[in-house]
């Protein structure tokens, strides 16, 4: 869930600072754009290409429809749905968000914390 | 076998109804706190269907003055009792 | 309806409230998400009042609660697709599926039972 504790801030190029929880979420989900998602990026060490922007897009829409952030099982269902079979496996997505891809695609994303996962 | 644990009033909705539409022909009913309101001799007739498997905690018996109160077809099981039901049950169901 | 033929699953959470009136309903459906995002087999059933909480058309609270539309929606991304009501409950409430938002099967008291039976884990909610 999103929280409103601000805990840092995230000064974009245009001197714009986006509030973060202690997590790296973003406080106002409304502040997103896609250069927020490059600058949160970077932070990971994740160069964003189309690959990437294809999986974000399908995450906010997730978000626009069910108003949560989906658990890894379902991203991956979303994923497949959207952009074919191909795409909705983990490893793919395990390759574009290293780590723990449901949440850290979500946080490019703009998205709260996944709620339903570890 | 399951142990499902009632702790409404019977006239308090229709908890009752529901733990009992839930329960196959082995599992055990145990009635606590409000729930022993149950185990009146007038009220005991809404737990047809499960005689031998009901069971009422003598503790909340007791501190709502109900001890002598129950019908003699629910048996009463103490603190411990409810354990040992806890112990032989697969799973315990609250319904609250 | 007798019921003999759906297959045992993991883990049955049932619903015996209503959305908005308290938080149960909600938290209900997140043990059931939760469950199955851990990969677990998830059944639901809607009993008692909780039929309220298929209907189709519910929003958002006075406060601006969440609706638990959106949330029913996304159960079958979370590949919950075993959906039980309580055919009693609807004759109560005077519900028919055409009223509800996702399709659930209609149990009877044997039934229901039966079902509780094939489930090593069953939550109360």
């Amino acid at each position: 869930m999103a929280t409103t504790e601000i805990y840092r801030y995230l000064s974009l190029d245009n001197d714009v600072e986006i509030a973060l929880d202690p997590e790296g979420y973003l406080v106002d989900l409304g502040q997103w754009t896609p250069d927020v998602a490059r600058a949160l990026a970077d932070e990971e060490g994740i160069a964003l290409g189309e690959a990437h922007w294809e999986v974000i897009e399908v995450l906010r829409d997730f978000h626009e429809r069910y108003e949560m952030a989906p658990a890894m099982r379902p991203l991956v269902k979303a994923v497949g749905r959207a952009l074919g079979p191909d795409k909705g496996r983990s490893i793919h997505l395990m390759r574009l968000f290293p780590g723990s891809p449901a949440k850290v695609a979500a946080r490019l994303a703009g998205l709260p914390k996944p709620s339903h996962c570890l | 076998m399951k142990l499902h644990i009632v702790n409404c009033a019977p006239d308090a909705g229709r908890v009752v109804q529901q733990a009992l539409s839930a329960m196959t022909t082995d599992d055990r009913l145990l009635l606590i706190e409000d729930g022993v309101q149950g185990a009146l001799p007038s009220l005991v007739d809404g737990f047809s269907g499960i005689e031998g498997r009901l069971y009422v905690l003598r503790e909340d018996l007791e501190a709502r003055g109900l001890m002598s109160r129950h019908d003699d077809r629910v048996t009463v099981v103490d603190v411990d009792g409810f354990v040992t039901l806890t112990e032989q049950a697969e799973q315990t169901l609250s319904w609250y | 309806m007798r019921d003999g033929e759906t297959p045992a699953g993991d883990l049955l959470v049932i619903l015996r409230h209503g959305s908005h009136g308290t938080s149960w309903l909600r938290e209900g459906l997140d043990a059931a998400l939760v469950g199955a995002a851990f990969g677990r087999e998830v059944a639901l059933l809607f009993m008692g009042e909780g039929v309220l909480g298929l209907l189709e058309g519910q929003g958002q609270g006075a406060l601006g609660q969440k609706g638990t539309g959106p949330t029913l929606e996304m159960l079958e991304m979370y590949d919950i697709e075993a959906l039980y009501v309580e055919e009693q409950a609807m004759a109560r409430y005077g519900l028919e599926q055409r009223d509800f938002l996702l399709a659930a099967r209609h149990l009877d008291d044997t039934a229901i039972a039966e079902l509780v039976e094939r489930h090593a884990l069953v939550l109360t909610f």
